[in-house]
Formats: C-alpha cells, structure tokens, sequence
C-alpha cells in the first residue's frame, strides 16, 4: 500500500476525532439560532459561550469576553487592523514587517496605496527581528503596530513580550498580533502582555476551516467589521457558526490538554538534522536557535534545484511538503519570507517546508529520510550548476 | 493522482538523456534561462559532421516537471535527426506530443525549443569561425564552401538549389545563401554552355 505522510500542518490540520465528535451534534438535533429565546436557542448560546471559555483558557486571556468569533485567521486580522484605523481617523501610520502573512502584508500594501504610511520592518538573514529597530519606527502618529508571532514559513517566533512592552512605552499604538500559525504549537499567555490583538484560526490546529477568532483587549475601541444583527455583543454580526464554534472551543481544549508537543520537537529536529548532515546541498531558513522557532517546522532549501520538483518527487511518494517557490507563467514567486531574509535565489527556489502535527510517528520521518536523499541527488545531478559535495 | 498529468509526470520521473554528451565528441552547447522562473537547461548536442545529423543529445536542467519532461521528450526527438531538420522543429512540437500540455506552461516547453535553437546557433558560428579555407564560405549554416558547391554541381551535375542541398548540405539551415547557390548554378551552366558553343564552331 502506498504510504502518506502528512507534513504540511502549518497549510491545515487533520480534524481531530474529538472535534468532529464534539460538533457532530450541531450538524443535526442541535440547529437552534443562539439569538432564539427558546429552549432551542438558549441551548445554542450556552455551547457558544462554553466554546468560548475554551479558547480564552487556552490563549490564557483575562477575560472570556475578549474572545470575539470570525470566520477564518485573515477575517480576524483584517478587522483588528482595519477596525483601529477606523477608530483613529487622525493617526495614518502603521508598523509591520516584511514576512508577515499575506492577510496582513497584501492588507497593508493596501493601505499604503490608500494614503497610509507603512514603515516595513526588516528580519536579518535568520528571519530575526531587531526591536531597537521597531521602537524607532514608533511615532506619535502611529496607529497599529502589527507583528506575528510565529512565522508561517520558517516557523520564527517574534518576541511579542518585549515587543508589546517598547510599543506600550513608546507609543499610543495598539498592539496586534497575528498568533494564527502559533497557537495549538506553543503556549500563549495574553494575561500579562500588552497585546491589544490577537488573531487565530481553527483549522491550523485540528478545527475544521471556516473558523477563527479575535481577541480584543477588555476597553479597546474596535470598530466593527461585519454591520448587522447584535452578535457578539455587537461587534461581529451574522449568526454564529455554532458547530463551528462549538469545534473550535473543542480545538483548544484538546490543544490544552497535549503533551504531544516535545515529540513533535524531537520528530522534527530529528529531520531536520538527519537532513542537514545527509544532503550536501541543504541549508537551513530561520534561526538556527531552535528555541526561536516553532516545535514542528523546518525549513530548508536544497540549492540548486527546483522546489516544485522535490515536491513532485516527495507527493509520489505520498508525502505531503510545502514549497515557497510557486511558478506559474506570470512570474515565478519566490518567497517573499525567504527574500526579505535575503535567501540567495538558487536556494529560495529550492526550498521545501516539513510542518509535523500530532499526528506523525517516527516511522513517517524514517521513511522520508529514507527518500529524500535519493530524490535531491538525482535532481542535484541533472542540474547544471557545479554542486561541491 | 499523480502531480503531474500522465506522460508527463512519466517523464519527470524517468527522465531520459540526462547529462553531457561523451567526452570524446565535441559537445555543441545550447542554453536557456527564464529570470522569470528561474529555470535553467543546458543542452549538450553531438553532431555528426559527415551526415550533418545529431547523433546524440543531452540535457541538464532545474526546473519544474514540465521543463524536465520537455527536456526529456525534445533529446528523444531530435537524436538522429538531420540538423537542418531538427532547426525546423515548431515551438508547440514538444507540447504536442503530450497531448495534455497546461497554456499556463508553454513557457517550459519553449525554454526547451530556445535551447535546441541555442544549440544549433552555436554550431553554425562554430563552423563558421573553424572555417579556415581560402575559398569563399557559401553556406554559413553547414560551412560549404564556393568550391565544394562547385566541385558538386560539376561532378553530379546538378541542375537545383534543392539537388545541392541534397548533395552537400549547403542551403539546407537558414536559405539565406540560395541566391548565391543559385549564381553558382548558373555560372556552372553558362560555362558548360560556352564551351560546348565553342567546340561547336
């Protein structure tokens, strides 16, 4: 039988049983309208607020009510950002960087278009952030400070601690966290930080998609993106997506409750090294400080060689990798992370993501070291390129 | 289902001629690049000097499985394949012998047509640029000189632009030297003419 290997969890996860368990009954018995006064609704708008509580526990936020449901990671991210401009008329300035994911980067080069002014901070060569560099970008005008937390692509933290603390003492800006691709991977605790914002999604860990959520700071002034009904307290119309929801609180308990996570770090690193060490043409992206990345990502790019076909070779073999060199007719888009990181190009083509969830054993990566060799020599040895061994 | 549709996704797998002609014969090299992609192919060709014809072909590549597969398809093609005839292959060639070649990537297989034009470039300059003898360079394409046409026409007596090409090669690239074939032939002819008038009288 063909084996499959799932290594793509920072694209999407797997719906964990217990999640499809816990929202099976509101596909069927459970449909009231959370809104309804009936048995039936108030029923509804009892699972919502225990979702809720889920996921306010697993971010560790002071209050149940700074929760606020959307639809997906980028919803969440476009209203944080959209919502405080919208409350800020006189204030024009923003604060990002360059490797932020493309619901924050495509929405600021927006607004830059839109008579905003974007200072776009720069990552070193390791995808590090210098924060001497972000407090100076600060102004008196500045709005909205937007940083993630955990690169999507090369899996990099950034310090959201310190970084909520120089724009807390150097500014009037509010404080936005992209947190999508690291919750369910490392623990949040938004109680004690200055984060104004916080934004997450389902599905990247073991919802289904088609869900996120919004953390607003208790008193912060958000205007609202959706107008409507009075849902959510009035700051996010349209009836709540109760199974979903329901999922998603599901999600974060079982998130909570994992004590998976050092055997994806040790699955991971097992990879990462035994890849590094095997294959003359690999080189790592991100920190090489493991403690500044993610558990479950690795990312790394095999020089000279395509990275379409690495992920041609790997998907016939049934194993499932990201590749941040898409090409197409247009244009060949290399990974705007990896350039920001100042990744030379015939190692930015090159290069394959490996995302571990927790659902992968040990004999799935013993099989894809089992691979990989074999598939990057062969493409090694057909390219022109003179490749030092 | 696989990554790539059928035959090529074959092809990306397996794909042949990969690497450099033999080191005894001297490769004719023909590259292709696209900034845009950032795909590259290298095509090492063995040409037949004798039969003009390509008696083996290679090629190295990074790139995607479309630019591989075309690869992989044009080598087989034009190995055995008279020069002449392998510089007048269409640019669609290659995609249609996939049958199912994605529009969004012409640009891979025409990677591919560039590099065997490339190729075949580099061979005429070549030939040209060896070219050592006194006597004027007619055909630049396969390095035919005014006297070997001539030696031709006399010994076969050759009538066409057509039947020299078919005798020595010359004409049979780019056909900018028919006219001067043509001159050939006619001067031959008036000559033989003359002399059979004057032995007449």
């Amino acid at each position: 039988m063909r084996e499959t290997v799932y290594l793509d969890n920072n694209a999407t996860t797997r719906v964990a049983p217990e999640v499809r368990d816990a929202m099976l009954p509101y596909l069927s018995e459970l449909y009231g309208n959370p809104s309804s006064a009936h048995t039936f609704g108030r029923e509804m708008r009892r699972s919502v607020e225990h979702a809720r509580e889920q996921v306010a526990q697993l971010l560790h936020a002071a209050d149940t009510s700074e929760l606020v449901f959307t639809s997906c990671g980028s919803e969440s991210d476009n209203w944080a950002i959209r919502g405080v401009l919208e409350r800020r008329p006189d204030k024009r300035h923003v604060v990002t960087t360059r490797v932020e994911h493309e619901a924050v980067r495509n929405l600021c080069e927006r607004l830059e278009q839109s008579g905003y002014e974007v200072t776009w901070l720069d990552v070193d060569e390791e995808g590090l952030l210098n924060v001497e560099e972000l407090r100076a970008a600060l102004r008196p005008d500045t709005a909205v400070v937007s940083v993630m937390l955990a690169n999507n692509e090369t899996g990099v933290l950034f310090p959201i601690e310190e970084i909520g603390k120089v724009v807390r003492e150097h500014s009037e800006a509010i404080f936005h966290v992209d947190g999508v691709q690291a919750v369910g991977k490392i623990p949040i605790d938004l109680r004690g930080s200055e984060v104004d914002l916080f934004a997450l999604s389902g599905h990247k860990f073991h919802a289904p998609k088609g869900v996120g959520a919004l953390y607003v700071r208790a008193g912060l002034d958000l205007a609202p993106f959706l107008i409507g009904g009075g849902q959510e307290r009035g700051r996010r119309a349209g009836t709540e997506a109760v199974p979903y929801i329901v999922a998603l609180g599901a999600a974060c308990e079982l998130a909570g409750s994992f004590n998976g996570q050092e055997q994806i770090r040790r699955l991971r690193d097992k990879l990462e090294d035994a890849i590094l060490a095997k294959i003359p043409n690999a080189r790592l992206n991100g920190a090489r400080d493991r403690r500044l990345r993610l558990p479950n990502t690795a990312n790394i790019s095999f020089e000279y060689v395509e990275g379409e076909a690495v992920l041609a070779h790997l998907d016939e073999a049934g194993v499932s990798v990201s590749t941040g060199s898409a090409c197409n007719a247009e244009s060949h888009v290399s990974s705007a992370v990896l350039r920001a990181m100042n990744v030379p190009y015939t190692a930015a083509q090159g290069s394959i993501r490996f995302s571990l969830g927790r659902y992968n054993t040990e004999r799935e990566i013993d099989y894809v070291l089992s691979l990989l060799p074999d598939i990057i020599g062969r493409l090694a040895e057909m390219s022109p390129h003179e490749i030092k061994k | 289902m696989s990554y790539y549709p059928g035959r090529i996704n074959e092809h990306f797998l397996n794909p042949r001629n990969v690497g450099e002609v033999r080191a005894e014969a001297k490769a004719v090299i023909g590259e292709a690049g696209s900034l845009a992609c950032g795909a590259i192919l290298r095509l090492s060709l063995e040409i037949d000097a004798e039969r003009q014809s390509i008696a083996d072909a290679k090629f190295k590549a990074v790139g995607c499985g479309y630019l591989v597969a075309s690869a992989s398809v044009l080598t087989e093609t034009i190995k055995d394949v008279a020069v002449s005839k392998a510089a007048q292959l269409s640019e669609s060639a290659i995609m249609d012998w996939f049958e199912e070649w994605p529009t969004e990537r012409a640009h891979c297989a025409a990677l591919c047509h560039e590099a065997l034009l490339a190729a075949l470039a580099n061979y005429h300059q070549a030939a040209r640029e060896e070219w050592a003898g006194d006597e004027a360079l007619i055909c630049t394409c396969f390095g035919v000189s005014e006297k070997r046409i001539e030696q031709a026409v006399r010994e076969r007596s050759l009538q066409t632009v057509a039947e020299v090409t078919r005798a020595c090669h010359a004409g049979g690239g780019c056909q900018s030297c028919h006219p001067l074939i043509v001159d050939i032939l006619e001067d031959y002819w008036r000559t033989v003419e003359a002399e059979s008038a004057g032995a007449e009288s």
